[in-house]
C-alpha cells in the first residue's frame, strides 16, 4: 500500500508541475501576445454564412439555392459616431438615414455580434464602401450568402422564404443556438424542413484593428452545409402555371394521379421574399396558400361525386332521363338551372357535360344528403390530405343537419367546403380508377455529399371502390365536358382532356371575392399522367378551363409553348356557367 | 517557533484560506458588467459559513460511523439521482430544490461513494475478481445515472474515485486494465442508448470546436485571460477580460482565469502551492494512520480533489478538453463546497482518532 501511495504522490507532483509549466508558458513566454490581444479586446468572431441546402425539382432544376453575395455589416461594439457613419452611408449607397439610425441604435451587442445593414451589394457599392473604409469604423463589407428563388413569386407558397430569426424563436429553440440575425425558414418547405436544410455554422476567430477591421485569422472552424431537397415538382409546369396566374388571384395544383406526386403548386397573388413587409400590407391575402388553405364550396365539380353515388347506389341508370325546363320548384322555392329555358330531356351522359343543375338536383334528392355526405367522405373531401406543406386546412364536411339540404349538396353549393388540393385528389381518383394517393412534394433528402438521407415513396391512403361501369360513364362524361360541354375552352390538340367545371360563391370570410371559377381535369384521358386543378377568384369556370388547357399544352408539347389558344373553338365560354343556388341569389334570379 | 502544527489543523486552515480566495475572486467578479454576480458573491459567503459550520458539527463525529451509514446514504442518493430525472431543474436539470435552496445530488454522491467504496474494499479481499467487480457495480449505478443527466464531469470523477480506491486497496493491475479495456470496447453500445441531445453534448465535450462559437471560443479566451495576467497580474479588481464578460461562466468553471488575470503567475503559483500542501497533508494523515478503512477514505478524497484541480486548471489553460468540473473551494457552488468541507471534517476526525491508537 505504501508503494502505491507513493506512486499516487508522484503522479500528483508531476501533474501539478505540468500545470506550472503551462502557466509559465502562457504568462511569461506568450505574455506579450496575450496581453496585446486582451488590451484591445480585439478578438472577433466572423461566421461564414451557413450554406443552406439546395432545393431542386424532379429533374434537378434549381428552385432555391444559396449564392455568395456581399453584404454591408456593422459591429455595434466597434461603431463610433453612428450619426456621421449613417450620413456617409446615405451618400454612398443611398440608404435611408432614419432607418440606418434606427438600426444602429436598436442593435446592442457584445464585441462579436455583427448585423447586416444591406444585402447583395453591387460591385459599385462595394468599391465606394472600401474607398471610404477609414471613415466607416465598425462598418464593413462581408461575404455572405443569399437565398435565390429562380421562379420568384411563382414558387413562394411552395418553398416559402427565409427570415431573420425572431427573439421568441431564439428563446424557444435554445438547443439550436440561434443568434440575432440568423436566417430561419419562416414559411412553406423552408420552414417545414428548416432543420434539415440548415447547415452548421463555421467561423473564423479574427484579430481586428482599432477600427474593427480584420487583421489576421487566429482560428477557423469548418462549416457543414445543409441537406438538399429534391421535389416531385416539375419546374416547367410550375413556371407555366405561375405565368398563367400572373396578376390574377387563384391557384393551380397538378398531381401525378398514379402516385400522388405534386407536379406544380402555385397560389396567387404571391409575395416577394425580399420584401415581406410590403406583402403583409398588400390586399388579396398574398400569404394565403390557396391550394392547401383556400376553403371553397366545390361547386359543380361535386357533381362527379353526386353522379358516382347515384350510379353506384343503383338509383339511376345510364340512360334514365330527367326533363330540365330551366327551373324546378321545391317547397315553394324555385331553383334555376344555369341555362334559361332549360336543357330539355337529359340523361347522365348529357347532364354532366352541360352541368345541368335540374338533373343533378333531382338526382341528389333521390340519393339523399346522408348518402351524398358519405360519398364525399369516401373521397376524403373536407379532410386534410396530409401533404407535406405546412398550413393545410381541412375544409369542412358538415353533418346532415347543417349540410344545406340534398339539393344544394348535390350541386356543390351546400355547407361542404373543400380545398383545391382535395379537388385534385378527387379528379385523380377518377383518373386512376379509385386510388387515393397521399399527395407529396418532397421526393428525396440528400446530404451534402449527395447521399440519400431519406427517400419518400408514394403512399396509398385508401382505395375507393367504384365499379368499372360507373367509371366508364364518369370518364365519358368528363371527356364530353371538354368536347362539347362547359369545359370546352380547355380543349387542346396535343392530348385528350377530361374535366369538370365548377362555379360557386365563396362563403369563406378570408376572401374578398364573391365567386370563384374552377376547373378540375386530367389528361391524357386514356392514360392519365396529370391531374390538374385551376381555381380563380372572381372569375368564371370557362376562364379557369382555358388556363388549364394552356398549361396542359405546355406539358404535352413543350415546344408549342408560345402557340396561342385561338385555334380552339370555344362554344361555351360562358360567364358564369351556372348561378349560385344560395337562397338570396335564387330570389334575385327569380326576379329576372 | 518550530512547534509543529498537526496536519489536520493545516488542512482546516487551508480550506478556510482557499474559500477566502474564492470569495475574493467572486467579489472581484461582482464588480464587473454582469450584475448577477453580486448575488453570487453573497450566496457564496453564506455557503462558506455553512461549510465551516458543517466542519465543526462533524469534526468530532467518529469517521468509523460512516462505514455503517454509507449503505443507507448510498441508496438514499441513488433514489435522489433517479428523482432528478423527474423533478430536476436548472441547467441540464441537475438540481433538486429543497425548501429555499437547490442542491445537486450528484455532488454529494462523490462523498458517499468514497466512504462506501472504502468500507466495501477494506472488509474484503480486493485481489479476488468478484470483490473487485462488486465495487465496480457499486460505482456503475450512480455513474450511469449521472452520465445520463448528462453530467459528464461528475460521472468521470466517480470513475476516478473507484479506480483510485481500488488501486490503493490493492486491486490487481490485470483487473484494473481489463475493466478499462472492456469499458472502452463497450462504449459504442452506451452511445447507441443515448438520446440525440445527449450525444450532442458529449460530442461538444470531447471536441469543443464542434461548438465553435460556444466552448471552442472559450478556450482561446481563457488562454488570453490567463496569458495577459503576466507575472504579477493586472491587480485586484483590475482584470479586463473577465470584467467585460469575454468569458462566460467565469465564476464557476473558469474562476482560475480570474485569479490568473488579476494576480498573475505569482497568484497561480501560490494557489498551486496551497493545493499541493493540502494534498500533502492528506498524504501525511494517510501515512500515519494504520486503519485500512481510513486510508482508503484519504485516497478517495485525494483522488477527488486532485482530479478536480488538475482537470479544471488544465482545461482553463488549454491542455485538456472543456469539462464542467469545479475548482475545489474556489468555484461558486454550494453543493460542491459543502462536500469539500465534509471531506475535510472526516479527514480531521480520522487524523485525530488514528493518533490515539
Amino acid at each position: 500500500m505504501e508503494d502505491r501511495l507513493r506512486i499516487f504522490q508522484k503522479v500528483i507532483r508531476a501533474a501539478l508541475f505540468l500545470l506550472v509549466l503551462q502557466c509559465l508558458y502562457l504568462q511569461v513566454i506568450r505574455f506579450p501576445h496575450y496581453r496585446r490581444l486582451s488590451e484591445r479586446n480585439c478578438i472577433r468572431i466572423v461566421e461564414f454564412g451557413i450554406p443552406r441546402g439546395e432545393i431542386t425539382d424532379r429533374n434537378g432544376r434549381t428552385l432555391a439555392i444559396d449564392r455568395t453575395c456581399f453584404n454591408l455589416v456593422f459591429s455595434p461594439y466597434d461603431l463610433k459616431n453612428p450619426r456621421r457613419v449613417a450620413e456617409l452611408l446615405t451618400r454612398l449607397i443611398g440608404a435611408d438615414l432614419q432607418l440606418l439610425l434606427e438600426e444602429f441604435s436598436s442593435r446592442k451587442g457584445n464585441p462579436f455580434d455583427r448585423f447586416v445593414l444591406k444585402r447583395n451589394l453591387t460591385q459599385e457599392e462595394i468599391s465606394k464602401i472600401e474607398e471610404y473604409a477609414f471613415q466607416l469604423p465598425g462598418v464593413f463589407v462581408q461575404a455572405g450568402i443569399d437565398r435565390t428563388y429562380p421562379l420568384g413569386t411563382g414558387s413562394c407558397h411552395l418553398l416559402g422564404y427565409l427570415g431573420e430569426v425572431s427573439q421568441e424563436q431564439i428563446d424557444s429553440m435554445k438547443e439550436e443556438r440561434f443568434k440575432p440575425g440568423d436566417r430561419i425558414g419562416q414559411y412553406g418547405l423552408e420552414k417545414l424542413y428548416d432543420v434539415l436544410l440548415r447547415g452548421k455554422a463555421g467561423g473564423y476567430q479574427v484579430e481586428v484593428d482599432a477600427l474593427g477591421h480584420q487583421r489576421r485569422v487566429l482560428g477557423k472552424t469548418e462549416m457543414t452545409p445543409g441537406n438538399s431537397l429534391i421535389l416531385t415538382i416539375d419546374q416547367s409546369i410550375q413556371e407555366a402555371a405561375a405565368q398563367e396566374l400572373e396578376g390574377k388571384a387563384g391557384s393551380v395544383v397538378a398531381m401525378d394521379p398514379r402516385s400522388g406526386e405534386i407536379l406544380a403548386l402555385v397560389s396567387s397573388p404571391g409575395f416577394d421574399s425580399y420584401n415581406i413587409a410590403k406583402a403583409l400590407r398588400a390586399p388579396r391575402q398574398p400569404f394565403l396558400n390557396r391550394v392547401v388553405a383556400g376553403q371553397y364550396p366545390p361547386g359543380s365539380i361535386f357533381k362527379i361525386v353526386t353522379e358516382t353515388a347515384g350510379l353506384e347506389l343503383g338509383l339511376i341508370g345510364e340512360h334514365d332521363r330527367v326533363e330540365c325546363s330551366g327551373e324546378m320548384t321545391l317547397r315553394d322555392r324555385v331553383f334555376h338551372c344555369w341555362k334559361e329555358g332549360g336543357h330539355g330531356w337529359v340523361d347522365v351522359n348529357l347532364a354532366l357535360p352541360y352541368s345541368c343543375n335540374i338533373f343533378f338536383g333531382t338526382l341528389g334528392m333521390n340519393v339523399g344528403a346522408r348518402n351524398l355526405l358519405d360519398y364525399a367522405k369516401l373521397f376524403d373531401l373536407g379532410k386534410k390530405t396530409g401533404i407535406d406543406i405546412p398550413g393545410e386546412k381541412p375544409g369542412h364536411l358538415p353533418s346532415v343537419e347543417e349540410s344545406g339540404g340534398s339539393l344544394n349538396l348535390a350541386i356543390g353549393q351546400g355547407a361542404l367546403l373543400t380545398t383545391p388540393l382535395q379537388m385534385c385528389q378527387l379528379i385523380a381518383v377518377v383518373a386512376n380508377g379509385g386510388n387515393i394517393w397521399k399527395p407529396f412534394v418532397v421526393k428525396k433528402i440528400l446530404d451534402p455529399n449527395g447521399k440519400i438521407v431519406k427517400e419518400f415513396s408514394q403512399e396509398l391512403k385508401k382505395t375507393v371502390f367504384i365499379s368499372e361501369e360507373t367509371l366508364a360513364i364518369l370518364r365519358k362524361g368528363l371527356k364530353n365536358v371538354v368536347i362539347f360541354g362547359t369545359g370546352a375552352s380547355s380543349r387542346i390538340s396535343e392530348a385528350v382532356v377530361a374535366g369538370k367545371t365548377g362555379t360557386a360563391q365563396t362563403a369563406h370570410r378570408d376572401f374578398q371575392s364573391a365567386t370563384y371559377g374552377g376547373f378540375a381535369c386530367y389528361a391524357d384521358a386514356e392514360r392519365p399522367t396529370i391531374a390538374l386543378v385551376v381555381f380563380l377568384d372572381n372569375a368564371g369556370s370557362g376562364q379557369a378551363a382555358r388556363i388549364a388547357g394552356r398549361i396542359l399544352r405546355k406539358v404535352f408539347n413543350p415546344e408549342s409553348a408560345e402557340a396561342t389558344s385561338s385555334e380552339t373553338t370555344v362554344e361555351f365560354d360562358d360567364l358564369p356557367d351556372e348561378p349560385v343556388l344560395v337562397a338570396p341569389v335564387v330570389e334575385e334570379r327569380g326576379a329576372i | 517557533m518550530d512547534e509543529k502544527i498537526s496536519p489536520r489543523m493545516v488542512l482546516f486552515i487551508e480550506s478556510l484560506l482557499l474559500s477566502l480566495i474564492g470569495l475574493l475572486l467572486l467579489f472581484s467578479a461582482s464588480k464587473g458588467v454582469v450584475i448577477r454576480f453580486q448575488a453570487v458573491f453573497l450566496k457564496q459567503l453564506v455557503w462558506v459559513a455553512g461549510g465551516i459550520f458543517l466542519f465543526f458539527g462533524f469534526r468530532n463525529f467518529d469517521y468509523r460511523h460512516w462505514r455503517k451509514l454509507s449503505l443507507f446514504l448510498y441508496f438514499f442518493f441513488i433514489i435522489l439521482l433517479i428523482l432528478v430525472f423527474f423533478v430536476g431543474h436548472g441547467r441540464a436539470g441537475r438540481w433538486i430544490r429543497i425548501g429555499f435552496f437547490n442542491f445537486q445530488p450528484s455532488e454529494f454522491m462523490k462523498f458517499v461513494l468514497i466512504v462506501g467504496l472504502a468500507g466495501y474494499f477494506s472488509e474484503r479481499q480486493v485481489e479476488r475478481f468478484s470483490v473487485f467487480f462488486g465495487g465496480l457495480c457499486i460505482t456503475m449505478v450512480p455513474f450511469l445515472l449521472v452520465l445520463l443527466q448528462p453530467n459528464l464531469g461528475t460521472a468521470f470523477l466517480l470513475l476516478i474515485i473507484f479506480f483510485s480506491i481500488a488501486y490503493l486497496a490493492g486491486a490487481k493491475r490485470a483487473h484494473l486494465f481489463s475493466v478499462l479495456t472492456t469499458g472502452l470496447l463497450a462504449s459504442p453500445f452506451f452511445w447507441m442508448m443515448l438520446k440525440d441531445y445527449q450525444k450532442q453534448r458529449i460530442l461538444i465535450f470531447l471536441n469543443p470546436w464542434k461548438d465553435p462559437l460556444g466552448k471552442g471560443y472559450n478556450i482561446l479566451q481563457s488562454k488570453i485571460t490567463i496569458g495577459s495576467g503576466g507575472i504579477i497580474g493586472k491587480g485586484f479588481l483590475r482584470g479586463t477580460q473577465t470584467k467585460l464578460a469575454f468569458l462566460p461562466e467565469y465564476h464557476t468553471d473558469f474562476i482560475f482565469c480570474l485569479l490568473a488575470e488579476e494576480f498573475g503567475l505569482i497568484g497561480v503559483l501560490a494557489l498551486l502551492v496551497l493545493y499541493y500542501i493540502f494534498l500533502k497533508q492528506i498524504y501525511n494523515i494517510m501515512i500515519t494512520t494504520k486503519d485500512h478503512y481510513g486510508r482508503l477514505i484519504g485516497g478517495g478524497v485525494t483522488a477527488l480533489f486532485f482530479t478536480q484541480i488538475f482537470v479544471n486548471i488544465g482545461m482553463a489553460s488549454g491542455i485538456l478538453p472543456v469539462a464542467g468540473i469545479p475548482l475545489p473551494f474556489l468555484s461558486y457552488g454550494g453543493s460542491a463546497l459543502l462536500v469539500s468541507f465534509f471531506c475535510v471534517a472526516i479527514l480531521y476526525n480520522l487524523s485525530k482518532n488514528s493518533t490515539l491508537f
